[in-house]
């Protein structure tokens, strides 16, 4: 009996230990060894990257045919919570996707400079800023982000107002926008701040026409000043919109995504600051309002002095991590995942701006060629220059702003102290 | 220390089995190996639950507590001391998540009384009380996501909730886009969501009540608030304490998908409980660290909790 109890104690211990530490299963998503290299992203999994993978996994495998490539796609309100546990513990995947801007800047530290391999690439790809840090490049863009302020061209024939010719200074915009609401009932802005988003892209998307071009530049490089009349304007412009009537209502239980977007897709809404790829943007505006309604217009000017440009970034890119064991192979899947070929399938099938700038986006539409023709001209976007914690105060502020618990000086104090902070 | 000669559990529970092969076993061997043997039996059933809750409970916990000391991004990997600790209580979403704690309590009787209420009432027969029994019970089954998105669509600024308040000429309530209601709203769905379960529990309790005592009180004459009162209520206590810490707990712990699905945090940073803030510095600040030292403040917190709510069920226990 005794005997039988502890052989059966013998045999049990070690299942139930196996039980319990087999949760992740064997090797899931450990780097690669033996020929594999491991990447992470939230995109390979979507019906619409399909061909951009194969794409770049075809041109990968004429470079290194004995080299097998494994996409994990992960869930991608639960990546950057995954990315952090496998940094944490130096292992994980060989390449990873990143958002450009402060979900990257965190990182550097798992990360590989890249310039080294990349300098063939850097003419050809446009976006490089918001992957660069400290003076050195993490990842290569696959798509452009930008903030275009898109409107409804129907809303404002219907109103009486020239389609093609939309306000060029603020002043103009918001009596425009009085004519717009008069004419046809519809808000002028589409506006869904639950998630602290939409003063992110309030502030990239105005920001180009109150900031002038000296000052705008200094933002980005990293010299910003808080206390500067033409940053205030910007916020006392979010608070304005607000207390005039000009966005939707309930703004800060609206979510950005997708629940504002619906209220331009229907009509509700003149105009909405969207993105240039993935969601909010000119394809799907098109779908719902027609491709010939879509318009995109530059930042209406509310400082004479400034010079407004389409503010975008480099949107996604993938970046390799420095446990890797063969740098230059990750480097090489990198590359392809950012060749010419991967990129124009990601264009066509995903309707992202790609960062290829060699790609003819001509062929989709008025806006879509409205943004391309811009490009060149193109800066950063403002908010994007900000640190992950500044982003998430400011979402807060900008819904304390919204409700009247904070003012204006009051939140860009707050911010000048946590931007000088980070 | 369990001896040979000492009744420990396992002992007792060896002796009670059937005695044959024992004797058997016994006179195959010698006294000496046989006396170790058992002396070391009990260790070895031990081992495998003592060793799964040393390696995979405690020690985690330990390197969890031992990691809230050292540093994120540029510190990564040096102790920095209770830096961690210092910048929760200053971060003005942490404090705000404390309070929450503090609100989640405060809110405590009221989704304990809640179910019981509709329990006596069920209990009590009103009309249709069949009918009640399984609706009231209907929410616990649905997943707090799924609840979430309806009332996503329900609280929404120009959804139903507000359409109806418009109908009886009141005016538009932000419910979840406004700071001092919306924990409210979040905390009436996850009542609305889980009471079914504290409800069950209820009826199971009076289900060992003496429907003799409540007739005498009825033959007395007691309206039905003293019935409620003086007899129901006593005669419950002990099931009221079991809702008390099972809702406690709930609010405390699963509260997480109402919030990811319903407010993220949100507005203003005005629903944050601590899980939330953990997820959220860990995940989407990049900062495992500070992440580590909320754990370790919401385990305490935790541990306070759960150490009052066993103090009381042992005086449950004693006064039964």
């Amino acid at each position: 009996m005794k005997r039988r109890a502890l052989w059966s104690t013998a045999l049990i211990a070690p299942l139930a230990l196996y039980g319990c530490g087999s949760a992740a299963g064997p090797d899931s998503g450990s780097g690669g060894d033996g020929g594999t290299l491991v990447v992470w992203d939230w995109k390979s999994g979507d019906a619409t990257a399909t061909s951009y993978v194969e794409a770049a996994k075809a041109d990968f495998a004429a470079k290194h045919p004995d080299v097998e490539v494994e996409f994990v796609a992960q869930p991608f309100d639960q990546y950057y919570n995954l990315l952090g546990t496998a940094i944490q513990s130096g292992e994980g995947p060989d390449v990873m996707l990143f958002n450009g801007g402060g979900q990257l800047r965190e990182r550097t530290d798992a990360l590989l400079p890249l310039e080294d391999y990349l300098a063939e690439d850097m003419d050809r790809l446009a976006g490089w800023e918001a992957f660069s840090a400290d003076g050195h490049v993490y990842a290569a863009p696959v798509t452009l982000q930008g903030h275009p302020i898109y409107y409804n061209k129907a809303l404002y024939t219907e109103a009486g107002l020239d389609p093609e010719a939309p306000a060029a200074t603020w002043d103009d915009f918001l009596a425009d926008c009085a004519q717009i609401e008069e004419a046809t009932g519809a808000n002028c802005f589409a506006l869904g701040n639950k998630e602290g988003i939409g003063i992110q892209f309030f502030l990239s998307g105005m920001g180009p026409g109150v900031l002038s071009p000296e000052e705008y530049d200094a933002w980005i490089a990293g010299d910003r000043d808080w206390t500067s009349p033409d940053v205030k304007r910007v916020f006392e412009m979010w608070v304005e919109a607000e207390q005039a009537g000009l966005n939707n209502d309930g703004v800060n239980s609206t979510a950005m995504f997708n629940d504002e977007f619906a209220i331009f897709d229907a009509g509700d809404a003149a105009h909405v600051i969207g993105l240039m790829s993935d969601v909010g943007h000119w394809k799907d505006f098109a779908e719902f309002i027609g491709p010939e309604n879509v318009g995109v217009m530059p930042a209406p000017l509310a400082n004479p002095v400034a010079d407004p440009s389409l503010p975008y970034d480099g949107g996604i890119g993938y970046g390799v991590a420095e446990w890797t064991e063969d740098p230059e192979l990750a480097a090489d899947l990198v590359r392809s995942l950012s060749s010419t070929a991967a990129l124009e399938a990601f264009y066509a099938d995903a309707g992202a701006i790609a960062a290829d700038t060699t790609i003819d986006a001509s062929s989709s539409g008025p806006a879509t060629a409205a943004i391309v023709d811009q490009l060149q001209t193109g800066k950063p976007a403002l908010h994007v220059a900000l640190s992950a914690e500044t982003l998430e105060l400011m979402g807060r502020l900008s819904q304390q702003l919204l409700s009247g618990s904070v003012t204006v000086d009051d939140a860009l104090a707050q911010l000048a102290e946590s931007d000088q902070a980070g | 220390m369990p001896t040979a000669t000492t009744d420990s559990p396992v002992r007792t529970a060896l002796r009670t089995g059937p005695v044959t092969p024992r004797r058997r076993a016994r006179s195959g061997r010698g006294a000496a190996g046989r006396s170790r043997a058992e002396r070391l039996a009990p260790y070895v059933l031990v081992a495998p639950a003592a060793l799964i809750i040393a390696v995979f409970r405690l020690y985690p916990l330990g390197l969890g507590v031992n990691f809230s000391f050292t540093g994120d991004g540029d510190r990564n990997g040096q102790a920095v001391g209770l830096d961690n600790y210092a910048a929760l209580f200053e971060d003005p979403l942490f404090l705000a998540s404390m309070k929450n704690v503090g609100l989640l309590v405060l809110l405590l009787p009221v989704a304990v009384a809640i179910p019981g209420l509709l329990a006596t009432f069920i209990y009590l027969r009103v009309p249709g009380h069949r009918v009640y029994r399984s609706v009231y019970f209907f929410p616990a089954v649905l997943s707090p996501v799924i609840i979430g998105a309806i009332f996503n669509l329900l609280l929404a600024f120009d959804g139903p909730a507000n359409a109806l308040l418009g109908t009886v000429g009141l005016g538009p309530v932000d419910w979840l886009g406004d700071p001092d209601i919306a924990m409210y709203a979040v905390v009436g769905v996850h009542i609305w969501a889980t009471f079914g379960m504290a409800l069950v529990v209820f009826l199971a309790g009076f289900a060992t009540l003496d429907a003799s005592l409540i007739d005498a009180a009825r033959v007395d004459g007691a309206s039905l608030p003293r019935v409620v009162r003086h007899v129901i209520v006593p005669g419950l206590s002990r099931t009221i304490q079991f809702v008390v810490v099972t809702t406690m707990i709930g609010m405390l712990t699963s509260m997480f998908g109402l919030l990811y699905v319903m407010t993220g945090g949100g507005p203003e940073g005005s629903t944050y409980l601590p899980e939330y803030y953990i997820w959220f510095q860990q995940g989407q600040m990049g900062r495992p660290a500070l992440a580590s030292a909320a754990s370790t403040v919401l385990f305490c917190v935790m541990l306070v909790v759960g150490l009052a709510q066993i103090a009381v069920l042992r005086r449950a226990g004693r006064e039964d």
